[in-house]
């Protein structure tokens, strides 16, 4: 495993407190302190897309009935989620399905990488809950117009899907219900800032990834 | 406040584009596009706390009633709110009030340069709408317990306190006094990752930031006021 231990997408890493104010590690301590008391059927880990989804009504209409915990951290790539899942955040919990959504934050780092990050996160994620299914959601473009992000994203999905679709514990979901237009753009009705989704953006996202969750809720356990 | 040519904070710039995508820029242009299509009477300038406002609830029940416009780019420092001022997003409009928070995203400045930053925006807002009236809110506390970033943020707004009373037209409303727990803590019920305000945290601002704005648009001797109570 030489070439993953030399890709910093998959290197646990923490999120330095640049800033000084100790925001992420809070963060973290209070997703530890809460899986201790809690016992989750469904948990979301990821970034901001993650993060914001819990303060929209939708998350109370569709994802807290599914007894579901969300630990997502705003600005996070793969080194940082997989750093807080190997120090804390799945060691209390035995939730039937996790739910990944990270990588467009993985500045500087290869499609390659940002896959070998995401598929890092799924093997730990076996590692310390083995009968729990990991559902990759692909990274939805970004930016008002074309631009390199977007098919850097497009190819970690693509690389992601391929990679996933040999293991009996994780899949992936494709939850872009077609956010570019014909003419290239992106709404800022469906991301406000042409990244972060509006309500209106998670709706679309979110009922299709509630249909397949409670599929996947259904199923018996795969092993 | 003289010298404002060598404060860093109150230097107008725009924000480089290191992602890819131009989503900073594309935000501008919009904001530039709207204010050709839309006649509002409050505008709302500033960072992410701005942005964040208008996708919950509290934004259409307190403040599209009151025909505002959302100009809030997450991330944004005073050097970039300035920059986005200085470069179209006051062109066409005549709000009667603008409301500005930004600054607790200037992290190489100190409290007096972020002050200083936020006041050459209210002075560049006094020139250019001169009939405006402009409510600079408070810094909010950050972090989950106490740290040097609050100290500063509280420290900024004590210098705005003292400083915006010169500027006639500004007025300042500080609530950061309410988010602070007695054993100093900040809960995540009120701000979800100790800086961005969930929908609860927000509607502790909104509720005195709706009523002043409702208060200064009654003193306002428009003949739409009447449409606005
Ligand atoms: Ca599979």
């Amino acid at each position: 495993m030489s070439a993953e231990d030399s890709n910093p997408a998959a290197t646990p890493t923490p999120c330095e407190d640049i800033q000084g104010d100790g925001r992420w590690m809070s963060m973290h301590n209070r997703f530890v302190s809460d899986s201790k008391d809690k016992e989750p059927d469904v948990v979301f880990v990821g970034d901001s897309l993650i993060q914001l989804l819990h303060q929209f009504g939708i998350w109370r209409q569709l994802f807290s009935p599914l007894h579901a915990l969300n630990f997502g951290v705003g600005g996070d790539a793969t080194q940082h989620v997989l750093w807080r899942l190997s120090n804390g955040e799945l060691d209390n919990i035995s939730p039937k399905v996790v739910v990944l959504w990270v990588g467009t934050n993985n500045h500087g780092h290869t499609p390659e990488q940002i896959c070998g990050g995401i598929l890092a996160i799924v093997q730990v994620i076996k590692n310390k809950i083995p009968h729990a299914h990991t559902l990759v959601l692909g990274l939805l473009p970004r930016g008002k117009m074309p631009n390199p992000l977007r098919d850097r994203n497009a190819k970690v999905n693509k690389l992601v899907q391929e990679a996933v679709s040999s293991l009996a514990h994780a899949s992936f979901l494709d939850v872009d219900p077609g956010f570019v237009h014909s003419n290239g753009s992106i709404s800022h009705q469906d991301m406000y800032d042409y990244l972060h989704l509006t309500p209106q953006g998670y709706q679309a996202v979110c009922e299709p990834l509630h249909a397949h969750l409670k599929s996947l809720l259904e199923k018996p356990t795969e092993n | 406040m003289s010298g404002d040519e060598l404060n860093p904070a109150a230097v107008a710039q725009p924000v480089e584009d290191v992602q890819g995508d131009g989503r900073w820029i594309s935000q501008h242009t919009r904001f530039v596009q709207e204010c050709k299509d839309a006649e509002p009477d409050v505008l709302f300038v500033g960072d992410s706390m701005v942005q964040l406002m208008q996708q919950y609830e509290i934004w259409r029940e307190l403040f599209s009633p009151l025909h505002a416009l959302n100009f809030g780019i997450g991330g944004d420092t005073t050097c970039n709110v300035l920059w986005r001022l200085q470069n179209g997003e006051l062109e066409n409009i005549r709000p009667k009030v603008v409301v500005l928070w930004v600054g607790t995203n200037n992290h190489e400045h100190t409290a007096e340069q972020v002050a200083g930053g936020i006041l050459a925006i209210a002075q560049l807002l006094t020139s250019r709408l001169p009939r405006a009236k402009i409510v600079v809110l408070g810094l909010l506390p950050r972090g989950e317990r106490p740290n040097s970033l609050r100290e500063k943020n509280t420290a900024v707004n004590g210098l705005l306190r003292s400083w915006l009373p010169r500027l006639g037209q500004a007025q300042f409303l500080d609530v950061s006094g309410e988010f602070v727990h007695s054993d100093g803590t900040i809960s995540p019920q009120h701000m979800f990752d100790f800086l961005h305000l969930t929908a609860t945290g927000y509607r502790t601002v909104a509720k005195p930031l709706s009523d002043l704005l409702l208060q200064i648009l009654e003193e306002t001797p428009e003949e739409r006021r009447a449409s606005l109570v």
